[in-house]
């Protein structure tokens, strides 16, 4: 037994990235979100690799590979072929090979993220695929959109209500989406974001830096 | 107080382990940590005890939580996972054909579900009145019927 006890207290376990999903409708600002993460994290010395999933190209990933952001080689592509539901939940198991993969080439990494295009406001995880997900909605798209309690709005474990700065612009109420968001997701927390002028990066670091990453705990 | 937990160290129900956690709860050293169905799948999250103290849990892939799940075993504390009871609502169709569609609707809810002979339970993984919400168009035209749960 003390031998056990001597293993978990130097802390010579294995070490793991943590696996953290990103879902939302398309064009809600998911890789634009990751774009920002990448740097963010980098400056507190938490390195990044990113899963995505396209339908049936590999846009994203090109995306990402061209930023100049990240090594081209720590970002994976998975083409759902279909419902990209499927891939993130149903039968996780091409994701979780490609998170795998991107364990095994780069174990220095801390965090990778599975972005997961093309869903609408039904999508989730599956918790054997990643150990954290955020949801992205997005100021433009309306609204009324976080009273309509899609599950990927009401369970995940970080909504992102990305944007911010169009909502005057498209006749959208934020504090509406705010107070209405609170009260469908039973106090889990919420981020306000406008990725372009690095606006919410911040605290959504800080937030996986706490609930996640465990860095700075 | 926080504590890192990087694997399981085993199960309250093997002997060496069950002994050594005895002997702390007398002392009244065993921390417990109750986990949801689904923060048990996690391979990594932050939860706290009910002493209190918060654990940061980063097991590896290979590696997965479950009900007596032993995370630390120290000399004067041990803490371990305790699976947190969960409610279900029971729904009973009208007939065979509004059985095959509220299969159809919880299946494509992705709810949990048990089925005890006429009877569909679904495990609330969430409010209880987002479920009977979303169940109204079946139980307001009578198709279906909501009874208390019986344990």
């Amino acid at each position: 037994m003390s031998k056990i006890v001597t293993k978990i207290q130097d802390g010579s376990a294995p070490r793991s990235a943590a696996r953290v999903g990103i879902g939302g409708p398309v064009g809600s600002g998911k890789t634009a979100l990751i774009e920002r993460l990448i740097p963010a994290l980098g400056a507190c010395g938490i390195e990044s690799a990113v899963v995505t999933n396209d339908l049936v190209t590999k846009e994203d990933a090109k995306r990402l590979q061209s930023s100049g952001l990240i090594s081209p080689d720590r970002v994976m592509a998975v083409e759902a072929g279909a419902c990209p539901h499927t891939i993130i939940r149903e039968d996780p198991t091409l994701n979780i090979a490609a998170a795998d993969e991107l364990a095994r080439k780069f174990p220095q990494a801390d965090v990778i993220f599975i972005e997961s295009g093309g869903d609408n406001l039904a999508s989730t995880f599956s918790l054997d695929l990643v150990d954290y997900w955020m949801f992205v909605i997005d100021t433009g798209a309306g609204d009324d959109i976080p009273r309509k309690k899609g599950p990927g709005i009401v369970r995940s474990d970080l909504l992102v209500i990305n944007k911010i700065d169009l909502a005057p612009h498209v006749g959208a109420n934020l504090e509406l989406m705010k107070r209405e968001a609170r009260e469908v997701r039973s106090g889990r927390p919420m981020v306000l974001t406008n990725c372009r002028d690095n606006i919410g990066i911040d605290d959504l670091v800080g937030k996986l830096r706490h609930d996640v990453l465990f860095v700075g705990a | 107080m926080s504590v890192r937990i990087l694997q399981v160290l085993g199960f309250a129900s093997e002997p060496a382990l069950a002994d050594r956690l005895h002997a702390l709860g007398h002392d009244g050293c065993v921390e417990h940590l109750t986990l949801s169905h689904d923060d048990v799948h996690r391979r990594r999250l932050r939860a706290q005890t009910d002493k209190g103290t918060d654990c940061l849990i980063a097991l590896p892939r290979e590696q997965r939580l479950g009900d007596g799940a032993v995370l630390v075993l120290e000399p004067e504390r041990a803490v371990v996972v305790r699976l947190a009871e969960e409610s279900w609502i029971e729904v009973v169709p009208r007939d065979a054909a509004s059985a095959l569609e509220l299969g159809y609707f919880a299946g494509n809810l992705h709810w949990r579900v048990r089925f005890r002979e006429d009877t569909l339970l679904i495990a609330l993984a969430g409010p209880e009145k987002d479920y009977l919400d979303r169940l109204q168009h079946f139980v307001g035209d009578g198709r279906a019927q909501v009874v208390p749960h019986d344990d």
